[in-house]
């Protein structure tokens, strides 16, 4: 205890030495966070586009574009696709979809999708996009399962003359015998839709479409069985390839499967190399302030010498000495690590936006150069961040530390006393 | 104490047969304690003297086990230093030897009350009874109203007075003092050898000294040179 006390009060010996050592140890805690929020935020960018866009899988008939009504692409996937989808290994969730299409103006068209009320409105070639949002009324709820009501793009309303104020009124009648260019016509009755809301996709074909219940879709258009598209959404995206496989083993046949490229190539290559230059950066960081412990406690040792020979001549067993220096050291680095962390609450984010600019985005392929703006490299304190000052604080006190103790415990009382 | 024998027949406090200690500077060897025999009684002072290099300091550190011998036995206190371990000796030096040095050696963050405390401490003595006895020391060496001070702000001879309150602090049989009047002038030196004299009624001090009249004071006078004790 004596020890520890007198390793901590050797601290405050030269107020001007303890800021410089501060402020040298400081320097590669802050390098060291600054690289890790780097390497966090390319992970969160990650974890977010497994987890909501590029770990689903598309499944649609053999070679059909499987819209029932278009001509030359109306076979669709049979019904027990889906529950055999469902059974496969790391299948997380699977979403039927229902296709159709119907004629505007001139040669244009839009797209009729039934899908279920708590599955994902997806885009028609913009699949990952996800739920539009609702500018207008109310989205498809639960109770809408079987009612003729559905939600419509800006660009059907605007074809419709259908008016925000008249949406939860208005009305949208299908006429499933007209025809076009790549549209037959269907041998049903014409249907009217209430449109319960207005969506925004934040493109022309994406505003393009009306989305109803897939039951009700099946009501309307006389498809009692089969799906047109499957969305199967794989728990993470390290086990696509492997449900890709299963897929293909069990519906190979029937179904093509369309897998999203871009997942692969951006955990290939922007991640890992993020990750890669991250995980470098926090090792040089280390690597730094073991190097400057090192150099601090060599010094201390060899002026202190005449002291630690006193010490041992006084009685204080190497342990205990040792004890005193390591206090020093880890005291040191944690003063350090709080001159870090507050630096980096200051600056950390600018800092880390142009680390990433110099010192990582060179690394990138030329499509990712943008990837910095995209990224949120505010500096960040969490558990793991504390958890990683406090674990470099110990390792690079102890590892920096080394060479002096074994110079305090090698010592005799005579040597370490005239070593001055 | 172990080093008194019963019956009232002094067995001696220091006892070294044939020591020996050869240091090496790079390819050069040399004997700084050269088959030294010796034996010091308890209680008194012990004057050691003899020309720079001659190997005065080398045979105080044999004695304090502060370094370990080439060759011959060291005796000191009924025990065997050659059989003590590393920690042993750690334990030796705490309990059995106090020093003086020369440039006194007190750790300078610490005040003087808390250097004195020091040995103590690592002697196992609780708070209470540190704290009480490191201020009597002090007392005795007429510091009591210094006990708060930092060495830095002491005067040579005031730091010296606190090392010697500190080489007491676990009331040791044997003192070493190695040139404790060197750094100071010569009235304070012979304040310090006046204490160092005082102390040496109650237990054995053996004193490393240039000065030879202050020498002649002691109960003992051993001359060395070369390593060799001179007749």
């Amino acid at each position: 205890m004596t020890m520890l006390r007198i390793g901590a009060r050797n601290l405050w010996r030269s107020k001007l030495r303890l800021v410089l050592v501060a402020t040298l140890i400081g320097a590669p805690f802050f390098l060291l966070l600054v690289m890790q929020s780097i390497g966090d935020a390319v992970q969160r960018q990650t974890e977010a586009l497994k987890q909501n866009v590029n770990n689903t899988l598309q499944l649609r008939a053999r070679g059909s574009m499987g819209h029932v009504n278009m001509v030359g692409n109306e076979d669709i996937l049979p019904q027990d696709a889906l529950a055999r989808v469902k059974r496969a290994e790391h299948v997380a969730r699977v979403e039927p979809y229902l296709l159709a299409m119907t004629p505007t103006e001139g040669h244009n068209f839009a797209m009729i999708v039934g899908v279920d009320p708590k599955d994902t409105r997806r885009l028609e070639s913009h699949g990952e996009a996800g739920n539009p949002k609702i500018l207008f009324g109310r989205d498809l709820t639960d109770e809408d399962r079987g009612k003729r009501t559905a939600i419509v793009g800006q660009g059907v309303a605007r074809w419709a003359g259908i008016k925000p104020e008249d949406v939860g009124r208005a009305t949208l009648t299908l006429d499933l015998k007209r025809t076009h260019p790549v549209i037959f016509a269907l041998d049903r009755p014409p249907v009217t839709l209430t449109i319960v809301g207005i969506y925004a996709s934040g493109y022309v074909f994406g505003d393009m479409q009306l989305f109803m219940p897939i039951d009700t879709f099946r009501d309307v258009y006389g498809m009692t069985e089969g799906i047109s598209w499957l969305y199967v959404r794989v728990d993470s995206a390290e086990n696509l390839p492997a449900v890709e496989r299963q897929l293909r083993a069990m519906l190979g046949d029937v179904a093509d499967i369309i897998s999203p490229t871009t997942v692969a190539e951006f955990q290939t290559t922007a991640t890992a190399a993020v990750q890669r230059l991250a995980n470098g950066g926090i090792g040089l960081s280390a690597a730094l302030m073991v190097v400057v412990v090192f150099f601090v406690m060599l010094l201390v040792v060899r002026e202190r010498a005449w002291e630690i020979g006193t010490l041992k001549a006084l009685g204080a067993s190497n342990s205990g000495i040792v004890a005193g220096f390591l206090t020093e050291a880890v005291l040191l680095c944690a003063l350090g690590a709080l001159t870090a962390a507050i630096l980096f609450g200051l600056w950390g984010g600018p800092l880390a936006q142009l680390v990433f600019g110099l010192g990582v985005s060179p690394f990138l392929p030329s499509h990712y150069s943008t990837l910095a703006n995209s990224l949120s490299l505010s500096p960040q304190f969490s558990a793991a961040t504390l958890g990683i000052l406090i674990g470099a604080c110990l390792f690079a006190a102890l590892a920096g530390s080394a060479w002096g103790i074994r110079q305090i415990v090698r010592l005799s009382p005579m040597e370490a006393i005239r070593h001055e | 104490m172990n080093d008194r024998a019963a019956n009232g027949v002094q067995a001696p406090v220091v006892q070294l047969q044939a020591l020996t200690k050869v240091y090496r500077k790079g390819a050069q060897e040399v004997r700084a304690l050269d088959g030294i025999d010796l034996r010091i009684e308890s209680p008194g002072m012990v004057a050691v003297v003899g020309p720079s290099g001659s190997g005065k300091s080398s045979l105080l550190h044999m004695i304090g086990a502060m370094d370990r011998p080439t060759s011959g036995e060291v005796v000191v206190a009924g025990r065997y230093l050659a059989a003590l371990g590393d920690a042993e000796l750690t334990g030796f030096r705490r309990k059995t030897v106090g020093f003086v040095f020369q440039s006194f050696n007190l750790i300078p963050n610490l005040t003087a009350l808390e250097n004195v405390m020091l040995p103590m401490e690592f002697n196992g003595v609780d708070k209470s009874e540190r704290g009480r006895r490191a201020l009597g020391l002090l007392d005795r060496m007429d510091l009591a109203a210094r006990a708060t001070h930092r060495p830095g702000e002491l005067s040579g001879g005031e730091q010296q007075r606190v090392a010697i309150a500190r080489a007491l602090a676990n009331d040791p049989p044997l003192v070493l003092a190695d040139e404790p009047t060197g750094n100071l002038d010569s009235k304070t030196g012979q304040v310090i050898y006046e204490l160092l004299e005082e102390i040496a009624r109650e237990r054995t001090v053996v004193v490393v000294t240039h000065a030879e009249p202050l020498a002649q004071r002691a109960k003992h006078v051993i001359h060395i040179q070369d390593g060799h004790l001179a007749p």
